[in-house]
């Protein structure tokens, strides 16, 4: 057996160009599965990875969603969060208010949005996960501080906006006291386009009573379905209606993504098997030629009494040895791929996430490889094995 | 013992049937030299193939040794290839990509004998036929007496009965020649049987007994 090893090892390093072509096309259909594959992961588990932080948070609107737009139907009463409140299993509550408000920095005006909360309740939601890069957080006394999120630090304006720069809001006068981090994906639309004030200020300045947004961290996860069904009916007897409120848990959302990722990766996995095809096709042309190069050596081995099971055996080995280098160049090729990509992807878009390389999806390939290169090398294989001795000699 | 019965064989060319060998009859003793000689196209090597057991007849029989080669099958064929003959080509026919040790315990290899016997024996038959120094070279890098010379070490590696040469002087030079027909006569005083194929008169004269051919038939 050693020697056949041995006996096929040395026709491959003969032909060393085709070998390595041959290689190299299976290696590149094996990359595309593993890299696309581990991209595919790599962003689920960005996205679900950092909900699943959140996975204890219930957002409350009053409004309801028809198809993929929000309608807003009126505003929390000061009596909503008080009942809400009061609803076993809560651990945190904030209040929020939020509307847009011209705001002026040097020369430039520019709508923004506003939003207003309890300091202490809206540092926990945003300023852990986010971060801040200059500056501090609000306190309770900032009558006339702000936070801004990165964007209207950085696009909004003509200008740089750094801490103690100020900014005038629907007429008056605030001081940057932070600048939050860039937020990652999931945080960014609700933090990056935003300037933070404390509960009283957002009042004065947006000039309103009304709360626009609960949000609510339960103590149990598992409760949170529950909770956010005893939610929208408190508030929607406040306000003697059946859908005025909508109350979204993170778990809901999670699930949703995870139907988008298979579609996704499917898609993905779609494209790798085209790749495959086209890699097979090769394998199967080259161990053709290589067949067809070596009738004549065929010839001699039978005529010197070589079984067309020796013959076949001497081609399969052939092919599942250039099939296996070809699927651990791949695995290796796909896996650095998989980095390559992500991080340049997540660099275009804005995103940040590295690639999952999963070892089911490594042997998977070396699976798909094998299989590639021993079917693809069973029909010249035989082919070769069932050559008359004679005409295989006389071929030239 | 090698005996043919009505041995013929047929080649169909587009509509037309060619007989390469038209019913031939011969009987090959044992330990024989014997030289077939003809004109080319006159069914010399067809014989020799289908003697070989490297092709089927259309109608007779070849027996080996009793067995009629015609009632057997694929690895029938190839196990009387592997046992008891061994094939010389006019060509070399050596494998390239083996160097001479290698491609002298290949047919070995295919019977099964273990690897180290194999090597042995392979040295020693290299031995025999003058190029014990020369084990390690590729085909490529040695000459054509040389090459044939590995190509009888070859078909001794299983120790056979009946030694076939196509030809096996028909690439090298005369004096080259000579060394080959002496390393034939060498076995053939071992032993064993040697059938030669040639259109060369002076290499037939060396042997045992002489049959010409002519459009597919043995003349007396």
């Amino acid at each position: 057996m050693i020697d056949k090893f041995l006996l096929a090892y040395r026709s491959i390093r003969e032909k060393r160009t085709r070998s390595i072509l041959t290689v190299l096309g299976i290696a590149v259909g094996i990359a595309a599965i593993v890299s696309l594959m581990s991209v595919g992961y790599g962003m689920e588990e960005a996205i679900t990875g950092e909900l699943m932080g959140m996975a204890d948070m219930i957002s409350v609107m009053p409004g309801k969603i028809t198809g993929h737009t929000y309608v807003e139907l009126g505003s929390f009463t000061d009596r909503d969060v008080k009942d809400v409140q009061r609803i076993s299993g809560i651990k945190d509550i904030t209040a929020m208010t939020y509307d847009a408000a011209e705001v002026k920095y040097r020369n430039k005006r520019a709508p923004v949005f506003i939003i207003g909360g309890d300091t202490k309740e809206l540092g926990s939601f945003y300023v852990e996960p986010v971060g801040i890069k200059e500056g501090r957080w609000l306190r309770e006394n900032d009558f006339k501080g702000c936070v801004i999120g990165h964007r209207v630090a950085n696009d909004f304006f003509d200008d740089i906006i750094h801490v103690n720069d100020k900014l005038i809001i629907n007429g008056d006068k605030f001081i940057v006291v932070g600048v939050f981090e860039k937020a990652s994906t999931l945080y960014a639309s609700d933090v990056d386009p935003f300037i933070f004030l404390t509960l009283h200020a957002s009042k004065e300045a947006l000039q309103t009573d009304e709360v626009k947004y609960i949000m609510v961290r339960v103590y149990d996860i598992d409760e949170a379905e529950e909770i956010a069904e005893e939610i929208k009916e408190v508030i929607n007897d406040n306000h003697g209606l059946d859908d005025f409120a909508i109350a979204m848990t993170m778990g809901s959302m999670i699930e949703q993504i995870g139907t988008v990722f298979n579609i996704i990766r499917g898609v993905l996995v779609g494209i790798a098997a085209i790749a495959l095809v086209v890699a097979s096709i090769g394998i199967m042309n080259t161990m053709l030629m290589s067949v067809m190069e070596r009738t004549h050596e065929i010839g001699v081995m039978k005529a010197i009494g070589a079984k067309s099971s020796d013959v076949l055996s001497l081609f399969l080995i052939e092919s599942s040895m250039v099939s296996l280098v070809g699927g651990v160049v791949g695995c290796v090729l796909g896996a650095v791929a998989a980095k390559v990509i992500s991080l340049s992807a997540g660099t275009a878009l804005g995103i940040e996430f590295g690639a999952v390389v999963k070892p089911e999806v490594l042997l998977g390939g070396m699976a798909v490889a094998m299989v590639v290169g021993v079917l693809s090398g069973f029909y010249p294989a035989r082919k070769a094995s069932r050559m008359s001795p004679v005409e295989a000699v006389r071929y030239e | 013992m090698i005996r043919t019965e009505n041995l013929t064989k047929v080649y169909q060319m587009g509509d037309a049937e060619v007989y390469a060998l038209h019913d031939v009859n011969l009987d090959i003793q044992d330990g024989e030299f014997i030289a077939i000689i003809g004109p080319s196209g006159s069914g010399k090597s067809t014989l020799l193939n289908l003697i070989g057991c490297l092709d089927k007849p259309t109608s007779g029989a070849v027996f080996i040794d009793g067995i009629n080669t015609g009632k057997l099958n694929e690895n029938g064929l190839a196990e009387i290839r592997r046992r008891k003959i061994g094939f010389i080509f006019q060509q070399f026919n050596l494998v390239h990509t083996l160097n001479a040790l290698e491609n002298v315990a290949l047919p070995m290899f295919f019977a099964g004998v273990k690897r180290e016997t194999r090597l042995k024996r392979a040295e020693e038959l290299l031995a025999k036929v003058g190029l014990g120094d020369r084990i390690y070279h590729k085909p490529s890098e040695m000459s054509g007496g040389q090459q044939q010379r590995v190509a009888i070490a070859r078909a001794l590696s299983n120790d056979p009965e009946v030694v076939i040469g196509d030809e096996p002087t028909g690439n090298v030079d005369t004096e080259t020649g000579n060394t080959i027909m002496g390393l034939l006569e060498g076995l053939n005083k071992e032993g064993r049987t040697i059938i030669v194929v040639t259109h060369d008169a002076e290499i037939a004269a060396r042997a045992g007994r002489t049959k010409r051919m002519r459009d597919g038939k043995v003349l007396d």
